[in-house]
């Protein structure tokens, strides 16, 4: 006869699903900005086999804020990544384009030193609000 | 609640699984706490947006019907009616998703509306004031289209957060004071266990040299 699992193992079961779902927005392969403004539905794959859209409003405010080089080397979405202990958010980046868009977006300075940018929490909500859907949460463990 | 020591095995290679399995624990409760924190803070936003969206609906709607009674009054509701029931609209609306920390949501954008399709049957009967009142019902369906993304995603991001919030005080309240209650439990006994050799070493010792002593 089928019996329930002990409580332990089933909250084990669901904080592998807790870790599993965590990181499943993250895009299989990034798109460059460019490539996304020619796509009549502009999307990417993510990790757990769906499709993450993009506004295109948001791609059209993006290409005003970045020169023809840069968009196509912006590879979108540009992922946040968030770790534990820490009150900064780290943005990878390849080249000076994420700099200058969230320098326009935060109307602050803001340096990439060494292909990462570091913004702060309370940054955050800000830039979430300006893009949506262009922009993915990573968690670090 | 108090928590219960569960051990099945009181041994030392359990006690290395215990810790391990604590400090895992630990880590998860840590990702866990900045999910909600992140999905709290995108549900605020939401919900921001979601009332500023009713807000310039409601706006909409009241320009728009004040509109439409100053088109009836000038065409007449018959001839209107007639009007409406033989002009077409089409309206193309691309649905889709996003994700936002693991939770599903819809995207929904409005193409632009066809101006031909659109336009009235017949062109000769309708007036600069119905040709008005058209455009503004368009922007109502758009704003309408908006409150519905951000609703289901308001409805969407609620429940996930009951959810993680739930799997965050199972880790707090439940599984981590358990391991430490269990953790807590062995290291003592494995104390106790070692004061027990201590002790049995010294009375050995003892019994070893009172026979010498009676021996000599």
């Amino acid at each position: 006869m089928p019996t329930d699992p002990p409580p332990d193992r089933l909250i084990t079961g669901y904080l592998k699903d807790e870790v599993r779902v965590l990181n499943a927005q993250i895009p299989r392969k990034r798109k460059s900005l460019s490539e996304l403004l020619e796509e009549e539905h502009p999307h990417v794959i993510c990790n757990d086999g769906n499709e993450h859209y993009f506004r295109k409003k948001e791609l059209e405010s993006l290409s005003q804020m970045v020169n023809d080089e840069e968009r196509s080397s912006l590879l979108l979405p540009i992922i946040m990544e968030i770790t534990p202990d820490r009150a900064e958010i780290i943005i990878r980046t390849k080249g000076e384009a994420e700099a200058k868009i969230f320098s326009t977006i935060l109307s602050m300075s803001v340096i990439c030193k060494q292909n990462k940018i570091t913004i702060y929490r309370p940054q955050l909500g800000v830039i979430r609000n300006a893009l949506k859907t262009t922009t993915q949460y990573v968690f670090s463990p | 609640m108090a928590a219960k020591v569960e051990v099945t095995r009181p041994t030392k290679i359990e006690l290395a699984r215990l810790k391990r399995r604590h400090k895992l624990a630990t880590r998860i409760q840590k990702i866990v706490k900045d999910r909600l924190s992140i999905l709290i803070m995108e549900f605020l936003q939401t919900v921001k947006e979601c009332a500023s969206v009713k807000e310039s609906l409601l706006a909409e709607f009241a320009e728009a019907y004040k509109a439409l009674t100053i088109t009836t009054g000038y065409h007449g509701y018959v001839p209107l009616e007639k009007e409406l029931l033989v002009s077409e609209m089409t309206v193309k609306v691309s649905a889709g998703t996003r994700n936002v920390a693991g939770v599903r949501m819809p995207l929904f954008e409005i193409e632009k509306v066809d101006p031909v399709k659109s336009k009235m049957k017949n062109a000769g009967d309708t007036s600069s004031i119905l040709d008005h009142s058209t455009e503004l019902s368009q922007k109502c369906l758009e704003t309408i289209i908006q409150l519905a993304e951000l609703e289901n995603s308001l409805e969407l991001l609620g429940a996930e957060i009951n959810k993680v919030k739930r799997i965050n005080n199972a880790l707090e309240h439940i599984v981590i004071p358990g391991l430490d209650v269990t953790i807590k439990y062995l290291t003592m006994k494995f104390e106790e266990r070692d004061r027990e050799e201590i002790a049995r070493l010294k009375h050995v010792k003892r019994l070893i040299e009172q026979r010498e002593a009676y021996a000599y």
